[in-house]
């Protein structure tokens, strides 16, 4: 692994870390944004980023601003709104060239603070509140988009799962919002909201790149115009985690050719969990990879289907399995991966596996350092979850975990709920 | 071995052909963890019709170079994958219209993974059994992308587009097609495009060129390959004309998917002269369609388009077509006002500053694509399969002239070659 590690500061409002390197071609920059996800304010803050993308006080014309980011060389700019545990994040996200590979006038790094800075703290504004026409486009934007959903019937399938699994808590809800909540939104409110995101939100600003922390502290002090500087805004786990009763089974019907079927389980182990390490061994051996017992068995042995495969999210405690199937195998399918979770429970795993999911780990620790944008989002684990887990030390514990610790995290995944998505016509 | 160093990229690439004629290409990326590597065969879903020199012509069933693709992970001591896996690799591959990749990453043991790359790809195992077996996972495949709105919306264009030529079969087949796939016709396609001479090792990452190099001479010097004839490609002739103007598909959608293209009229271009329409088609096409346009910004306002809305251009020696759309609720207003607009932009051509910045996003883009050695490895063998030289691009774009760009414009833009995919809810 590289010896490169990210130089921690903070300014008034954002905390800043910093990666000076030379091995990428590109300033990466991400701001990561994070509120409690609650249902009072989740839409409110999902569509506050799609305005803030139309226009600021020096580019008030969406066109305008469009053109800035083609004059820097193209700089890639974007945002994505999602959930992360209990919080519903915004994160904002460029990458821009280094100066050296063109011949630009100006620092485009510098060009790049004052961008941002003023996309989340300058937008346009017209007689005190959001300019109402972006306000109602994007309104429609952000409708079209939940209503989009249900077009991608792989996504579609495993986040109605989740919401069926979790319909007693905030995590229920789609981070881009409910569409019933839009109806009810005005350039005011959504302002309002905005100005109460700005202050209150856990704000983590990352740069990696051939800068400093010197220099990105200056640039956010020239360029961020926050009101309220109350630093130190942490992220609060609680681990609210409902253990299942029972397991329910939703099905859904319709127009399809492929049936989905997915699968919820809780765990109590979380990112900062001593288990933490064995619940990714747990999930490689289950469905992580290719050689893992879902893909071999449900696909390689059976022909079931061409998708099978598991997921652990660490900050929620929960994993998923997912795959595409003919309706009529339902019933095998479910078998054959039942099957598997009970070996799982039982420890039925080989030296083989345990072997080849610690190298497949592994290899995917290493690659972090190769990405800019990925070395930040696992520093981002550190901010997020508040436990410190260099790649290093997580490497050493996933080396040593053993098959008797894989059961006992086994022990810890239990069945929740069980969707499938069918066609209309089948029976 | 050769080395060509790019000082306005840092970069440089090491090459060697072996003797059996195999290309292999090398591009250090000093401090990356990673090596990433793809072994491709010039072979994709369009290669249905061939004939081998010295062999007879053949026509095989649709979707078998994806067929093969699957198979080849397939090894008499079982799935290749596990081997990988043990060695701490991720790999994989994809078939399209005119390749095969196959693939892995890896931070340790890269010799190890690596010759397990190059002798797995060369060392196909198919029997009755196993390929009776893969129907039944290939036909899920197959019934997951008609689940895929995209996908089909995509295809559709193309079908729209090309009534004879292979490109508007889908990569995978049909389910009815595969169907007639035996180990026989497996191998007849293997002979015939796995050979060295038809393939590209390409390399990057944190590794040392000459001990990559020497790895594969050793390796393919232990194999025997005949030397083999050029393998002759056979398309049948396509009309200038679209196939049908408009083609609807019908799946469970919130809201229209409309994608348009223009069929190019002229094809045949090779090596440089093709790289150098693709990308000027590519600047021509941000112009008009770009989300900084004028043009973009009304259809928005008018609630046309979303965020959804995207162009490419996409091009071979044998056919090229443009592609733009997205999720509309009207995609016949969409379409009347995206003539009505082209149209005003015909008369005046592009504006000199627009292009410009047109220009810059392009080379951005080109460089920030460098970072990924994934990016690198598939567009570098992509152009090198026809014969265009990847580490050129942005010379070629640094001249490209807006009278090229208007000129294209107005070459591009014939409304009877339009032709128009639509989504609807069934």
């Amino acid at each position: 692994m590289n010896k490169t590690a990210f130089q921690h500061g903070n300014t008034g409002r954002m905390r800043i870390h910093v990666l000076p390197t030379k091995r990428f071609k590109t300033f990466a920059i991400s701001l990561y944004a994070g509120i409690p996800l609650a249902e009072d304010t989740v839409t409110a803050t999902a569509l506050t980023p799609f305005v803030l993308r139309r226009g600021t006080e020096s580019y008030p014309e969406t066109r305008q601003f469009r053109e800035q980011l083609e004059q820097m060389y193209g700089a890639g700019f974007g945002f994505d709104v999602y959930k992360r545990g209990n919080y519903q994040m915004v994160q904002f996200r460029m990458d821009t060239i280094n100066d050296s590979f063109v011949k630009s006038k100006d620092s485009l790094l510098e060009s790049s603070f004052a961008f941002l800075g003023e996309v989340v703290t300058r937008p346009v504004l017209e007689d005190g509140h959001f300019r109402s026409s972006y306000v109602q486009a994007e309104k429609e934007n952000v409708r079209k988009k939940l209503e989009a959903i249900v077009n991608d019937k792989i996504r579609y399938a495993s986040e109605r799962c989740i919401e069926e699994m979790c319909r007693h808590e905030p995590y229920r809800l789609h981070p881009l919002g409910q569409r019933s909540d839009l109806d009810h939104i005005t350039p005011e409110s959504l302002y309002k909201s905005y100005q109460q995101w700005l202050d209150t939100a856990s704000m983590d600003l990352y740069v990696a790149g051939d800068t400093t922390l010197e220099e990105v502290k200056e640039l956010v002090n020239k360029h961020f115009a926050f009101s309220s500087d109350s630093n130190d805004v942490s992220y609060k786990q609680e681990s609210s985690t409902r253990q299942a009763d029972e397991v329910r089974t939703v099905v859904e019907k319709m127009e399809v050719s492929q049936g989905k079927l997915n699968m919820g389980l809780r765990t109590s182990i979380t990112y900062s969990d001593e288990q933490y390490a064995a619940a990714l061994m747990y999930n490689g051996i289950l469905g992580g990879y290719p050689h893992s017992k879902l893909f071999m068995n449900v696909r390689e042995k059976e022909s079931l289907a061409y998708y099978a495969s598991s997921r652990y999210d660490g900050h929620k405690g929960i994993g998923t399995i997912q795959s595409g199937i003919e309706v009529q195998n339902y019933e095998k399918a479910l078998e054959i991966i039942k099957k598997q979770l009970d070996e799982m429970r039982s420890g039925q795993i080989t030296d083989l596996e345990m072997s080849q999911t610690k190298a497949m780990i592994r290899n995917l620790l290493l690659e972090i350092d190769d990405s800019a944008f990925e070395m930040i989002a696992y520093d981002f684990n550190r901010q997020f979850s508040g436990k410190d887990r260099p790649r290093a030390e997580l490497l050493q514990q996933v080396e040593a975990i053993q098959i008797e610790d894989v059961k006992a995290a086994a022990a810890t995944f239990e069945l929740d709920t069980i969707y499938f998505l069918k066609g209309q016509k089948e029976e | 071995m050769e080395k060509l160093h790019f000082d306005n990229l840092q970069e440089t690439l090491y090459t060697e052909v072996m003797d059996n004629g195999l290309h292999v290409y090398v591009l250090p990326k000093p401090g990356f963890q990673k090596m990433y590597a793809t072994f491709a065969t010039k072979y994709g879903s369009v290669d249905n019709h061939f004939r081998v020199e010295g062999q007879e012509e053949i026509s095989v069933p649709d979707g078998i170079a994806h067929f093969l693709e699957h198979k080849m992970f397939e090894e008499p001591e079982g799935d290749i994958f596990a081997t990988f896996a043990t060695n701490g690799a991720s790999a994989n591959a994809f078939t399209s219209f005119d390749q095969t990749v196959y693939l892995f990453s890896a931070t340790e043991k890269i010799k190890t993974n690596l010759e397990t790359l190059i002798n797995f790809v060369q060392n196909p195992y198919f029997t009755d059994q196993n390929v009776e077996k893969e129907k039944g996972i290939i036909g899920q495949e197959i019934n997951m992308y008609l689940d895929n709105a995209d996908w089909r919306v995509y295809f559709g264009l193309i079908e729209a587009m090309y009534k004879i030529h292979p490109v508007h079969i889908d990569i995978a087949g049909t389910v009815e097609s595969i169907s007639t796939i035996t180990k026989e016709t497996l191998y007849t396609c293997y002979n015939a495009f796995y050979h060295p001479s038809n393939m590209l090792l390409f390399v990057v990452g944190g590794v040392k060129p000459e001990e990559i190099f020497e790895l594969v001479r050793s390796n393919q010097a232990a194999k025997s390959y005949k030397l083999q004839g050029d393998i002759e490609r056979i398309f049948d002739p396509e009309k200038v004309e679209v196939a049908e103007k408009r083609h609807i598909s019908k799946l469970a959608v919130s809201m229209p998917k409309c994608l348009f293209g223009f069929k190019e009229k002229h094809v045949g271009a090779t090596g440089s002269d093709l790289l150098r329409r693709d990308l000027t088609s590519k600047i021509m096409l941000d112009l008009l369609f770009g989300s900084s346009t004028e043009l973009y910004q009304k259809l928005y306002d008018e609630d046309l388009i979303s965020d959804s809305f995207s162009h490419e251009y996409n091009s071979s020696p044998q056919y090229a077509f443009s592609a733009a759309g997205g999720d509309t609720a009207d995609p016949d207003k969409l379409l009347a006002r995206v003539r009505e607009e082209v149209d005003k932009i015909l008369q005046n051509g592009f504006k000199e500053d627009d292009f410009e910045r047109a220009r810059k996003k392009k080379i951005g883009g080109y460089l920030r694509m460098l970072n990924s050695p994934e990016n690198i490895a598939h567009e570098f063998t992509r152009y090198q399969f026809r014969d265009s030289d990847f580490f050129s691009v942005v010379e070629v774009y640094e001249s490209i002239t807006l009278k090229e760009v208007n000129d294209r414009l107005h070459e591009h833009i014939d409304w009877d070659q339009l032709a128009v995919s639509i989504v609807v809810n069934p």
